[in-house]
């Protein structure tokens, strides 16, 4: 149960197939993605390649400063890819949210870190680095949904945002609706994933812990941290971007900023 | 009478624009007036109205409610004041009730008393909306009939001044009729302030109104 199957480069390979018949796909079908896909697939070997490198040094020297650079990084490369899919111009979301990334995935990866799983010193790159990743990569989507659905939300409706302005309805009682099918748009994913895990699918932290020879019962507690965290941690970033990004979408005298596209 | 808004020197542009929407416009609104505004289609008649309750902001000039500059005031405050309804009649998707009462649970208007059923039933007939009935759908409503609800949805907070956005654009001229006789009485039995904007032709039967027009960038006095 302890021993790891090592994959070899040729084995390595062999999972390739995979990529072949997702491009042969696209090729059959003309969905235009062969590009798309062959980007991804050599990101992804290259970018986790990288970062097993950089795991194994940081590992070795234990340092705080390299752990927290490995955070910031992380955190600069997740605020890029949502500021690639969010292509809004009129408010300036970036600075609040990335501000907001930084704040709230420290305080999260440092509470399960160091409270929850007890590690000494808090910052144990083995932990926290981990941590980090599964939050920011869940809680990066989340927030890129919910500002996406927010901007489109408050064109899209803003004769009714501005007939309760008109009504005497401040910017917050306006955009309510708007600002809440935001937020739940963007947390539903987490909580669906909460509904089928351990019956529609096996989380990726489970599995590798399993398939790394922790014993499956060990593996589940670990596993039922990480999803109470990842639904905790979306909301709250979700939430407190939305209520910054909102407050954004109205000038001075609480009327609505974004014009039609 | 005294001056309930005073417009001074007003100029509106949209960013990027190579002219100004219009500019040096100045106009008085007394109180219990019937002020009309007529224009051609761009002129600026709706961003003129948007602009007296922040809707808008102007680049320059000032705006006094009741002697004061409208920015100084907040700006749900000013709109529990100033009552703006807007060209297309907006509904939320509830009831008609529900949508009459909407602007009772905004916290500007928390310390207005809601009517009761009777009174808004009685309200509906007032404004030629007999059949309707309070439990209805409002998303269900001809536009006719959403644009007197907006009005009435609009008096019910009772606003010192009304501004109305080419209320009759989008209605025949059944429906049309119906609101310009609603609009008259509200000034004249409710003593109701309005500034209305319009490219019709309409003029007030039972109100002595002042017409003006906007055009060239300029407001003018066309009749007294």
């Amino acid at each position: 149960m302890n021993q790891i199957i090592d994959i070899s480069i040729p084995q390595l390979l062999l999972a390739f197939v995979f990529i072949l018949i997702a491009q042969a796909s696209s090729f059959i079908y003309h969905l235009g993605l062969n590009r798309d896909i062959s980007v991804g697939a050599l990101r992804t070997f290259a970018q986790l390649f990288l970062m097993g490198y950089v795991l194994t040094f940081i590992l070795g020297t234990q340092s705080l400063l390299l752990t927290l650079a490995v955070f910031a990084v992380m955190v600069v490369s997740a605020m890029f890819i949502v500021r690639g899919r969010v292509k809004e111009k009129q408010v300036a979301y970036v600075l609040p949210t990335f501000l907001t990334m930084l704040v709230t995935y420290f305080a999260t990866a440092v509470f399960v870190s160091g409270f929850i799983v007890g590690t000494t010193p808090w910052w144990e790159p083995r932990y926290f680095i981990p941590t980090l990743g599964m939050v920011i990569g869940n809680s990066m989507s989340a927030i890129a949904i919910a500002l996406e659905r927010m901007f489109r939300d408050m064109r899209v409706q803003r004769d009714v945002v501005e007939m309760k302005l008109a009504l005497g309805a401040n910017y917050r009682e306006a955009s309510d609706e708007v600002f809440r099918n935001a937020v739940t748009a963007g947390m539903i994913p987490s909580i669906n994933a909460m509904m089928g895990v351990g019956l529609v699918f096996i989380p990726g932290m489970m599995s590798g812990q399993i398939l790394s020879g922790t014993d499956p019962l060990v593996a589940i507690r670990y596993q039922i941290v990480v999803m109470f965290m990842l639904v905790g941690s979306t909301a709250l970033t979700s939430i407190i971007v939305m209520l910054i990004v909102r407050k954004r979408c109205f000038g001075s005298g609480e009327e609505v900023l974004l014009t039609p596209r | 009478m005294t001056h309930l808004l005073e417009i001074q020197n007003l100029a509106f542009s949209w960013p990027g624009a190579e002219f100004p929407v219009f500019e040096h416009l100045d106009l008085t609104v007394r109180e219990g007036a019937f002020i009309l505004v007529r224009g051609a289609s761009g002129t600026g008649k709706s961003t003129l109205l948007r602009l007296c309750c922040r809707l808008n902001r102007p680049q320059v000039g000032v705006i006094l409610f009741r002697g004061r500059n409208i920015v100084e005031t907040a700006p749900a405050v000013l709109r529990s004041m100033i009552s703006y309804v807007a060209q297309i009649p907006q509904m939320t998707d509830m009831t008609v009730g529900e949508n009459l009462l909407l602007p009772f649970s905004f916290a500007a208007n928390r310390n207005k008393i809601a009517p009761s059923e009777e009174a808004l039933e009685q309200m509906l007939a007032e404004f030629y909306l007999e059949g309707v009935s309070l439990g209805q759908s409002a998303l269900k409503l001809s536009t006719g009939q959403k644009q007197r609800l907006a009005i009435m949805r609009a008096i019910l907070q009772q606003p010192d001044l009304m501004l109305l956005d080419e209320p009759t654009s989008a209605l025949d001229p059944e429906s049309a009729a119906m609101v310009f006789s609603i609009m008259e009485r509200l000034n004249t039995e409710r003593k109701m302030t309005i500034l209305g904007v319009t490219h019709s032709d309409y003029r007030p039967e039972t109100v002595v109104a002042l017409a003006y027009r906007l055009e060239n960038r300029r407001l003018t006095l066309t009749d007294a």
